[in-house]
């Protein structure tokens, strides 16, 4: 047990392989969290829009990607869309990720700016804030509030999802565990703490929207 | 000079016209009611003094300021003026605190500690000092109506506009609300008031303004309108009845929910409970001796009970048909020293007039109280 172990994690600077496979998984998901949800809350403007043609076009988007793997949408990037573009397997991965993840962003936003009373914004424009003060202070961190649980979850799910990439080159913790458990001949062993880094990366992303629970109290019985 | 004026003011929802033409003056002080049937725009008209509602003509003037100008600075204008929704709208991310002081602190830039006194005297004067670190979503409908009129009031405006404010409020609540809206006609605030309590209007208003026709169809003091109405649609909206119907079909019904529901009925109208309990004793005592004496046991039994009130005349009339025999509990002398009459005793002591007919096997008798 303790040579497998050895085998797995220590021998030839393994450790470095398998943390290097981690960062680019990591570095996937952040990127993609970040753009993805910048994307999202973009296209779910266009979503809610007045704009007929805006919010058909938005729809769609999130239709089709919603509806699909998200392995085939990087497939078609990689070996469609920017085949031959001279663009790095990771990027293109991250822009995979970044696609997909605004789709489901944006429906997030959605159901929460719907979930919202708008009689509460009314309610703030009556007492003279701007619009954009009545969105600041009453909407958006009560969208947030709303949107925090599943926003959770969409980003325990990205990184799970970012384990196809291997299909297109990239080597990532999936793969680098793959490969280790080829080299070692110790395939239950290996794929088992394989999962447990995902695991382990999974209670971090849970324990940090944890500690944003705390409300962010201005006044209470301590002022 | 008014401290509202309103001029030619028009809006549409589509197709469908909701206001037109309405001109309107209001005095500094003054505590206007606005009464009306459903969908005469009586709210649309307050959304529209607030801009909520964008106007498709008109002008409206709050203070010497044009809200309807192009370039008005709007978000100053609606500081003057308070707003105050049947569906309450606290900020549910707020304790009650806070939304008092998020307006003045961010807007008037008062000072934190200064805000917080001022909302805690506002507080208590409605009662709810107790409740300042709760959650809105904890708290009874009358009491986060009551602080969001607090909040409006954190911002000293000379206008208060009330939409429905008891709409969405158990009739056990209304009275708090209505309560702290009376406290405040003595503060020399300017008021219009949407609402369907009639008997409220008439007690809190210097001036009722009835919509109908896209607009304001009439308007007085309340003795002009509610004791003198002229025009025809306000006769009529004035002295329309309020109908209440129940029925009983087995001699072991609920007399607790009829009860309950005859309660409800008058407290929905305005009636004090001096004046719902005679209603309710009456129709318990007639329908005992009616299924003691008038059926038979196991005859079937179909008694229904239609009470209408006037609001005008402030008159209740308690009308029951009951299927069977011909039978009149009132035709025999009342002997007032028996213990089985007392029922008729009292209901002949509580009613003003009774008539009794028997028409094809209904007996019918109606009540005056």
């Amino acid at each position: 047990m303790s040579d497998a172990l050895y085998n797995i994690l220590i021998k030839g600077g393994s450790w470095q392989t398998i943390l290097s496979g981690l960062g680019v998984t990591v570095q996937i998901s952040a990127l993609s969290l970040l753009f993805g949800t910048i994307l999202g809350a973009a296209v779910c403007f266009l979503r809610l829009s007045d704009n007929k043609i805006a919010s058909t076009v938005a729809r769609i988007y999130i239709s089709i990607v919603r509806g699909s793997p998200v392995l085939m949408l990087l497939m078609l990037l990689f070996y469609g869309v920017f085949a031959g573009s001279g663009l790095k397997p990771l990027t293109v991965a991250v822009v995979t990720f970044s696609l997909h993840t605004a789709a489901h962003v944006a429906e997030l936003i959605r159901a929460s700016v719907l979930a919202l009373d708008a009689g509460q914004v009314e309610a703030a424009r009556t007492l003279g804030f701007s619009k954009l003060q009545a969105f600041r202070l009453v909407a958006l961190p009560q969208i947030v509030r709303i949107a925090k649980p599943v926003y959770q979850s969409t980003v325990v799910n990205l990184i799970q999802w970012t384990s196809v990439v291997g299909y297109v080159t990239i080597t990532d913790l999936t793969r680098v565990i793959n490969n280790t458990a080829s080299r070692t001949m110790e395939p239950m062993l290996t794929i088992t703490i394989g999962m447990l880094i995902y695991l382990s990366i999974s209670y971090m992303v849970y324990g940090l929207f944890a500690l944003t629970e705390r409300r962010e109290v201005t006044v209470d019985e301590h002022h | 000079m008014s401290i509202i004026k309103v001029r030619g003011l028009k809006k549409n929802f589509g197709a469908l016209t909701v206001l037109d033409g309405v001109g309107l003056d209001v005095e500094e002080g003054e505590c206007i009611a606005i009464i009306g049937g459903s969908g005469c725009g009586k709210s649309v008209f307050l959304r529209c003094l607030e801009l909520l509602e964008k106007p498709d003509a008109g002008s409206i003037v709050i203070d010497g300021r044009e809200i309807t100008a192009a370039g008005a600075d709007v978000d100053l204008i609606r500081r003057s003026m308070g707003m105050v929704y049947q569906r309450f709208n606290l900020f549910q991310h707020l304790n009650v605190l806070e939304n008092l002081i998020l307006a003045p602190t961010m807007l008037l830039k008062m000072p934190r500690a200064e805000a917080i006194t001022k909302a805690e005297e506002l507080l208590s004067t409605v009662g709810l000092l107790s409740k300042k670190f709760s959650m809105p979503a904890v708290l009874s409908g009358g009491q986060q109506q009551r602080i969001a009129i607090c909040r409006s009031l954190m911002m000293e405006p000379k206008i208060m506009l009330f939409d429905e404010p008891t709409s969405a409020l158990d009739p056990t609540m209304v009275g708090e609300v209505l309560a702290v809206i009376r406290m405040l006609t003595k503060r020399n605030l300017t008021m219009l008031i949407v609402t369907h309590e009639m008997k409220f209007a008439r007690e809190v208003s210097s001036r009722v303004l009835f919509f109908a026709e896209h607009g304001i169809y009439d308007q007085g003091t309340p003795e002009e309108i509610f004791d003198a109405p002229q025009k025809p649609l306000t006769v009529s909206f004035i002295n329309r009845l309020k109908y209440f119907h129940y029925e009983i079909t087995e001699r072991e019904f609920d007399l607790i929910a009829m009860q309950n529901e005859i309660e409800l009925f008058g407290e929905k109208y305005g009636l004090s409970t001096m004046e719902i309990n005679p209603i309710q004793v009456c129709c318990e005592e007639f329908l005992m001796v009616m299924l003691e004496r008038g059926y038979a046991a196991g005859e079937p039994i179909e008694i229904a009970i239609d009470i209408a009130y006037s609001e005008a005349e402030r008159r209740t009339e308690i009308v029951f048909e009951s299927r069977g025999r011909e039978f009149n509990p009132l035709a025999a002398e009342i002997d007032e020293d028996n213990l089985d009459d007392l029922g008729l005793l009292m209901l002949t002591r509580l009613t003003q007039a009774h008539e009794y007919e028997y028409v094809d096997g209904l007996n019918r008798m109606k009540f005056i109280l």
